[in-house]
């Protein structure tokens, strides 16, 4: 931590404190110490976001972006490459620190969700919340789950413009789709009139393009983490694409190619990232966010492995890929509505069938030992399909534990002696599994 | 567990690799004009592959046709009296259908994506209205479920009416019913200079209404095919007749529904609008009534190994991450500059 890189220092009074000795700061960097120093051999191309959180979260510095108009995203439903067609850049509002949800906690009933509140106390920070992007130009709130929803128009009390952007909670039917294709043209109008810029064919195609190509990138750290022995650990996955939230999309994808590359080598030379026999775990349910990374944390310090996983803040968000049949405007953008709507998993949506079987393929795919089902405290969805998850899991011999918590550290220990518990009972069933092999 | 190639998945041979990154528009688009030029014009070297074609090889196209349309010789087998069609000459109606049937086989629907003039033709003006920059209409979902027994009724009454005849409920001015409103009577001689069939027939009531229903159905073909993709297809007797047989097919559309994850690409690209194959995850079988086995839908998912096109069971084309992502960067215009990643 040198002080001349850090621009939060420069305008430090008596009684403000500087901000790397804020609460915000405190907690980011007892989380980032961790998941760096705990672990031998980290990647060396992890070192790219190892900095970039330790100078945005810890150091509360300005994210160097593109200029140009801010928008912000409540939610990863809404369409970045629209935003980026008409010159704006997105960024995801989403926040995982336990001292903006204590702030939020004033704008929500006692049991809701960790992450909404957190994303609330960000916001009544102004722009002094970080990550730090500036003036944020627009809020765009897609309809999702009802926290969400309320907590648009307290952003607005907050002096926000916002853009409810209408989401449907049923995915299946046509009159859905169309529905969701209507909200999101008119989404691409209100955006055009806060740049001034028409989106163009060529503009939107350039825009996606782009994310394109990040999307490559995260497919193919995605697809390296089936290998076993594991190249990659998962705490350094859920920072990669934690970063996705902020970050310039271009220096992301970059720094993303490079880790991708590097484990390419390892692959090459047998390296083994994890422990031998280490339980390989699929993560769900409720998204890990910097600096909330406690249970994937916990993961691994006790000896898993995460190997894939199904959450909004790191698969859901990159994996699925639109498809251009036509490349005129109109068209494209029908596209990039359906790719928005028909992948997702999300719990608001009425069924969760497209879930379970998401969920049971991931576990084949990635041969995952069991899955870790996270769920904020507050966040209904997630709590309410946990039985139906559970049991679709334990038709297929696939074990599951559930953990219901939320941003505070409070539980951290009754929370290790779990996952310990749970990956020592994997390690014994997978004991017996091969003693039965052997015997057979 | 074997090596794996870059995309993830199954390990991969370079031949097999090359096949599943194929870039299907292109591989079609020559695909079918070397079909239109061979059953169009085939004639004029002497080509004859029969009378049995399970496609619109319009045998109205005396000159150029490489062979005829099963419809044509159909219709009128089935118009034969009543004596003479349940004695020895139904035999000629089952080995005529025999011989169908072999050719059918082997490509199932594909003979629609890949080898029907009339298919083709249709896609022709697809393209004429890409480069117009006109969008394209849909039927919707609720239009698509309202007609998609139309086909079945055409094939009914084409092989009802043929028989009344020779019962002698109609007259023979009826013959060939399904011929004297198909488009592609119309349309197809032209291409050999024929301008014979761009008439109504006035010398009877029966012929008169059928070939003025010709002229009308011709122009609503042309300017449907133009706004819609495969416009025609979806009314297409032949393509009923198909599917009620295709249980024994060769080529199959296969589907593995437990890796699919929904995202409706394939929905997105179909020209006939199929929702099946996006939302059916039970059946393996993904070929519908509807499709036309363009494997455009192959094409467009980016998930290895969900939709497969298989040859007597031989795996010969399928999805895959490496393909799709090829396949997207070329239809933007940017496979040099937007894809960076290194190979």
């Amino acid at each position: 931590m040198t002080p001349t890189v850090t621009p939060a220092s420069t305008d430090v009074s008596p009684d403000t404190p500087a901000f790397n000795r804020s609460r915000q700061a405190r907690e980011a960097e007892v989380m980032l110490d961790h998941l760096v120093d705990d672990f031998s051999e980290n990647p060396v191309a992890m070192q790219y976001f190892y900095d970039l959180f330790r100078k945005v979260y810890i150091q509360g510095e300005q994210v160097q972006r593109t200029t140009g108009p801010q928008v912000g995203m409540t939610c990863i439903q809404a369409p970045e490459e629209l935003i980026y067609a008409v010159g704006a850049t997105p960024i995801r509002l989403c926040n995982g620190s336990y001292h903006y949800d204590q702030i939020g906690a004033d704008f929500m009933p006692a049991k809701s969700c960790s992450l909404v509140k957190a994303t609330l106390g960000r916001l009544h920070d102004q722009e002094k919340g970080v990550p730090r992007i500036g003036k944020l130009d627009m809020i765009v709130n897609p309809s999702t789950c009802d926290q969400k929803k309320k907590a648009g128009v307290m952003m607005e009390d907050m002096g926000y413009p916002v853009h409810d952007l209408e989401f449907p909670n049923v995915k299946e039917s046509e009159a859905s789709r169309v529905y969701w294709q209507r909200s999101v043209r008119d989404f691409a109008v209100r955006l055009q009139q806060l740049t001034g810029k028409k989106i163009t064919r060529k503009k939107l195609n350039a825009a996606m393009a782009r994310t394109r190509r990040a999307q490559i990138a995260f497919r193919a750290l995605h697809n390296l983490r089936r290998k076993a022995p594991s190249l990659v650990l998962g705490k350094d996955i859920f920072l990669v694409t934690n970063a996705y939230f902020f970050d310039d999309l271009e220096r992301w994808t970059v720094a993303t190619e490079a880790l991708v590359e590097e484990l390419k080598q390892r692959d090459a030379d047998g390296f083994n990232a994890a422990q031998k026999k280490a339980p390989r775990i699929l993560f769900t349910g409720s998204p890990p966010i910097f600096p909330n990374l406690k249970l994937p944390l916990l993961i691994e310090e006790a000896g898993g492995v995460v190997v894939a996983d199904e959450t909004c803040s790191a698969n859901r968000m990159l994996y699925d890929m639109p498809v251009v049949d036509e490349w005129m405007v109109n068209h494209m953008i029908d596209s990039l509505a359906d790719h928005y709507l028909k992948p997702c998993t999300c719990p608001i949506f009425t069924r969760n069938d497209d879930r379970r079987r998401r969920l049971i393929d991931l576990a084949r795919d990635f041969n995952a030992d069991g899955v870790v089902y996270q769920a904020f405290s507050g966040c209904q969805v997630y709590e309410m399909e946990q039985r139906s998850v559970a049991k679709t899991l334990n038709d297929v011999g696939i074990p599951m534990l559930y953990i219901e918590t939320d941003y505070s550290p409070d539980d951290m220990g009754q929370l290790t002696t779990r996952i310990e518990a749970f990956l020592e009972s994997i390690k014994a069933r997978k004991r017996q599994a091969r003693a039965k092999g052997v015997s057979a | 567990m074997a090596a794996m190639s870059e995309f993830g998945g199954q390990p991969t041979s370079r031949i097999r690799r090359a096949v599943n990154n194929v870039d299907l528009q292109s591989f079609r688009f020559w695909f079918q004009l070397t079909a239109f030029v061979l059953f169009v014009y085939g004639g004029y070297l002497a080509i004859d592959l029969g009378n049995n074609l399970p496609m619109f090889s319009c045998g109205y196209n005396r000159e150029g046709r490489a062979g005829v349309c099963y419809l044509l010789p159909l219709q009128h087998q089935l118009a034969r009296p009543w004596e003479q069609l349940f004695s020895a000459a139904g035999i000629a109606v089952l080995t005529g259908f025999g011989l169908f049937f072999l050719w059918f086989i082997v490509l199932n629907k594909g003979w629609c994506g890949f080898m029907c003039p009339l298919g083709t033709l249709q896609d022709w003006l697809t393209s004429l209205r890409k480069r117009t920059g006109i969008r394209y209409s849909l039927y919707g979902e609720k239009p698509f479920n309202a007609l998609s027994w139309v086909k079945f009724v055409l094939l009914a009454l084409m092989i009802l009416i043929p028989l009344g005849i020779g019962g002698g409920w109609f007259s023979h001015d009826m013959g060939v019913p399904f011929c004297q409103i198909c488009p592609g009577r119309v349309v197809l001689p032209l291409f050999t200079g024929d301008t014979t069939q761009l008439t109504v027939d006035f010398s009877s009531i029966g012929g008169m209404v059928l070939t003025g229903l010709g002229m009308f159905i011709t122009g609503m073909f042309l300017i449907g095919s133009f706004i819609k993709k495969r416009f025609f297809c979806f009314f297409c007797p032949m393509s009923a007749l198909h599917y009620l047989v295709a249980k024994p097919a060769l080529l199959k559309l296969k589907k593995d529904g437990e890796t699919c994850t929904k995202c409706g690409n394939c929905f997105n690209v179909c020209d006939m609008e199929i929702r099946a194959i996006a939302d059916d995850i039970v059946k393996k079988d993904a070929m519908t009534d509807d499709c036309t086995l363009c494997l455009k839908c192959v094409a467009a998912c980016p998930e290895p190994g969900t939709l497969k096109v298989e040859f007597a069971r031989f795996n010969i084309f399928e999805s895959t991450e490496e393909g799709f992502l090829k396949r997207m960067n070329k239809g933007a215009g940017c496979d040099a500059h937007c894809d960076t990643r290194k190979h």
